[in-house]
């Protein structure tokens, strides 16, 4: 398999899907661009009213149990419903930028309805202007909320949103002054939800309408003028180029004309997020053969990989949650606003240890004794889903078999771990592998163990 | 090996009381089985959830306690009266021995400023050690291996007693283990394919840093499983626990110290203080597993004499709102008590003044000390180590080690 074609796979994906051809050019990055033209909006939670309905329902304690619960089952079925979402091949590219945003505007609500919108917003904006993605996002429900905007009023300012605006989403620490801060929060009061439907309200009673001073000019500025002003800046596209640089490429070495280099093209085309990918999939920085295999995966990505790599379904999405805690990256619910630390952040030796256990789990469905930290909050319906320790996931060896069986071992490992491994595998692993699965009496439960082994490595850590 | 070394001796050498030791003795120690009697450990119990830290030290002398708990203050006459002001809850009956014993400090008031009610930002800040505007990737007993232990290359300077590791025990180059169960994280690491492949791949041939960081931290995770596990099947227990998951986990801590293994922080939760609902049978139940589980510890430590070396500190992300709510619960409110406990303590009872309840922030209590001033005091005068280097701010000292 060409090396490129699985690099691209490996970042702009999840991982190469089973039996693909590199031979098929629709599916470099132009034709999983054109597949992610479309995109498939999450609408499994619709009952914002009955959410909010729940403050009020203090003087029913079953009626507020019933509501708790949905709340609890929406929680779980949005988190996993998106995880499928991820594994479907013509949705990937969409998906995996959703997921880049998800960290870069990390965001954390209880109510399943607004994260649902908000993941949503992110999805359709994830691939066209970072202007419309960040003018939409800082008028998100989800965001005003736990960014504490709903407290943001003309006699009682809250900066909360101002500062992680500019300090987190676009022009990066120390660009800026408290008193840019102080101003540009000034222009965002008055920006609102509705708590009845979820949607955008300006209070222009709440608004201060008098004259504000944002980094060297002054007028009397709203909130999009400074968003407009924050994007007029090219530190701007900087900021967004080296992050996405930095998450799709190379975490550890940001070559500065690389990075200059896609920044001014993004400014210069209006921040026009499938250009930058475009421009940085085919660079040569990025198909350099040091930037392959660098990366450590995230958990949702080792997941998902999973799923992918295997064509393999989990039977019991409270598996998913339980895979999610145990190595400490639950969707829709990021550390904090700067969202999850990356790579080596990842690995410690407890979750190196998991990671390594965890295909023999997978593909024999069978037990951890492994268990997950309570973070002591009633309200996390995922503290309970520490009983889920019994994998049940499904892949179709037979298929996999007819996919990766070649007419003698060598040349079937050599296969696999082709499929699997984002670097070559050292001869010396090779030759652990195949002690390890040499002993396989038949053709499909060689290839099965060698999924293990394979996947069992440090190197299946990286993507 | 060399690097671990000068870090237990840099460590010792600060301690007082080993300074006339010459030191080439010292080092020749260093190599010898049980040589790490003597160093100070530093043993932290996070109370996960928030606990009610006013239903556990009562003011029950003050009548505003009783006004704003109808239904939830403990009764004046079932308070353990420790002081003219305060006492421990009846669930506390150990905890109240400890105080007897004087080996017992409780601060009150603590927290930081603009405080965070949601569990996990509140957990961050006090994990990571940071201000409430700031988001740091590291905790605060990581940047301590990463400042007193460059170059280690063991995994258990630090164990926190769980199967995840927690934002605290991570720095930026060097982390803490997880180990729940010494046995079993010993039986995971004898599986001959990981065996194998430790044995032939060294991190140190290795040039890429993601793949070099995995196996470095394979082999670490190996020889520890190996060393924790050897130590902890030579260590007996002499006191008896509690039938409970806490107390479990602090047994393995005991068996740990007292085997001499070469830990200088260990890291226990004890989750369930989040009391929004019905708060007084469940808090009560927390609140003696507490007691009952930590008074097996520290006899255990006493019976081989490694108490004097151990200090115990106690705290939970936020306390509850100084109100009762509508469902016989509590929510999250803002400062709190945290509790020390050790063998020597310089001041001993109770630190600051009772909370004041007549002088309250939108229903919460006001803080009186940082908290970072406590992990400041720890690392500084327990630890020793540069606690403005790893608190990135000079925190004041306290006087009650």
């Amino acid at each position: 398999m060409d090396q490129k074609f699985r690099h691209l796979y490996n970042r702009a994906a999840f991982g190469v899907y089973p039996g693909m051809s590199v031979d098929d050019t629709a599916k470099n990055f132009a034709g999983m661009l054109a597949a992610a033209a479309g995109q498939k909006t999450i609408s499994i939670v619709n009952n914002y009213r009955e959410e909010m309905a729940l403050a009020g329902a203090k003087e029913d304690p079953e009626r507020r149990k019933a509501l708790k619960d949905q709340v609890k089952q929406d929680q779980v079925l949005l988190n996993t419903t998106w995880i499928g979402q991820m594994e479907d091949r013509s949705l990937v590219l969409r998906e995996k930028m959703t997921l880049f945003w998800h960290d870069h505007f990390a965001c954390r609500v209880r109510s399943p309805y607004l994260a649902q919108q908000q993941n949503n917003t992110l999805r359709t904006h994830a691939l066209g202007s970072f202007s419309d993605l960040l003018m939409a996002v800082s008028k998100d429900a989800a965001m005003l909320q736990f960014l504490n905007n709903q407290q943001n009023k003309k006699d009682s300012p809250n900066e909360n949103f101002a500062r992680e605006l500019m300090e987190l989403f676009t022009l990066g620490r120390a660009q800026y002054s408290e008193d840019d801060i102080r101003n540009a929060a000034r222009a965002f009061t008055g920006w609102a939800f509705n708590p009845q439907t979820g949607e955008f309200v300006f209070r222009q009673r709440a608004h201060d309408d008098g004259v504000k001073t944002f980094r060297g000019k002054t007028g009397n500025f709203s909130g999009e003028d400074i968003i407009a002003m924050i994007l007029e800046d090219r530190k701007t596209a900087h900021f967004i180029a080296l992050s996405l640089w930095q998450f799709f490429a190379d975490s550890a070495a940001a070559d500065e004309e690389v990075v200059n280099d896609l920044a001014k093209s993004f400014y210069d085309s209006g921040y026009n997020i499938s250009l930058l990918l475009g421009k940085m999939f085919a660079g040569t920085a990025f198909n350099n053969a040091q930037c392959m295999g660098n990366r450590i995966k995230s958990p949702v990505e080792l997941i998902v990989g999973a799923m992918v790599h295997t064509g393999g379904k989990f039977n019991n999405p409270a598996n998913l949650l339980f895979l999610q805690r145990a190595m400490g990256q639950v969707l829709f619910q990021p550390p904090n606003v700067g969202g999850w630390p990356r790579d080596k952040a990842w690995i410690d030796s407890s979750s190196l240890a998991f990671r390594m256990s965890l295909p023999a789990v997978l593909l024999q469905n069978s037990e951890t004794e492994f268990e997950t930290k309570d973070d002591g909050d009633v309200n996390n319906v995922t503290n309970s889903f520490d009983n889920a320790r019994r994998i049940s996931f499904s892949v179709d060896w037979q298929k996999l078999g007819s996919i990766f069986m070649k007419s003698n071992a060598a040349d079937c490992l050599a296969a696999i771990a082709e499929h699997l491994m984002a670097r070559p595998v050292s001869a010396t692993n090779m030759k652990i592998v195949q002690e390890r699965v040499g002993k396989s009496k038949e053709d499909q439960e060689f290839v099965r163990n060698a999924f293990i082994a394979f996947m069992s490595l440090p190197e299946y850590q990286l993507s | 090996m060399t690097s671990r070394r000068n870090f237990l001796k840099r460590s010792a050498l600060t301690t007082a009381g080993t300074m006339l030791i010459p030191n080439f003795l010292k080092a020749l120690e260093a190599t010898a089985p049980g040589s790490f009697a003597g160093e100070k450990i530093l043993v932290v119990i996070q109370l996960s959830g928030g606990n009610d830290g006013l239903n556990t030290i009562i003011p029950y002398q003050d009548d505003l306690y009783y006004s704003y708990r109808p239904q939830l203050a403990i009764p004046k006459e079932k308070v353990l009266k420790a002081s003219d002001l305060l006492g421990f809850n009846p669930a506390l009956e150990k905890l109240n021995v400890l105080y007897d014993k004087g080996y017992l400090t409780v601060i009150n008031n603590v927290g930081y400023p603009n405080p965070d009610r949601s569990h996990f930002r509140s957990m961050d800040i006090w994990q990571s050690a940071s201000d409430a505007s700031e988001y740091l990737s590291t905790g605060w007993i990581g940047r301590y291996l990463d400042a007193s232990c460059a170059g280690c290359n063991t995994a258990h300077q630090a164990i926190e007693v769980d199967d995840t590791l927690g934002l605290a025990l991570k720095g930026t180059s060097i982390k803490g283990m997880a180990v729940r169960n010494p046995a079993r994280l010993y039986k995971a690491m004898h599986n001959p394919f990981i065996q194998q492949l430790n044995d032939n791949n060294k991190a140190s041939q290795i040039n890429d840093p993601s793949l070099h960081y995995l196996y470095k931290t394979l082999a670490e995770t190996v020889s520890s499983a190996d060393y924790i596990y050897d130590r902890s099947k030579i260590s007996p227990v002499a006191a008896t626990y509690p039938a409970n998951e806490f107390a479990g986990r602090l047994r393995t801590v005991a068996s740990l110290i007292n085997a001499g293994v070469e830990t200088k922080v260990y890291y226990v939760s004890l989750s369930g203080f989040d009391t929004h609902v019905r708060q007084k049978t469940q808090h009560e139940r927390l609140l003696s597993t507490y007691a009952e589980s930590v008074y097996a510890f520290i006899d255990d430590l006493e019976r081989s004499n490694r108490f004097k070396d151990v200090l115990i500190m106690t705290f939970s992300e936020f306390g509850r709102r100084v109100s009762q709510n509508a469902s016989g619960g509590t929510d999250h409110g803002t400062a709190n008590n945290l509790f020390v406990m050790g063998r020597n303590l310089k001041k001993k009872g109770f630190l600051n003044g009772s909370p004041d309840l007549r002088k309250l922030d939108d229903g919460d209590l006001i803080y009186q000390t940082d908290f970072r001033s406590i992990y400041a005091t720890l690392l500084n005068k327990w630890l020793a180590a540069d606690d403005t280097r790893i608190l990135s701010q000079k925190f004041p000292l306290l006087d009650f080690i």
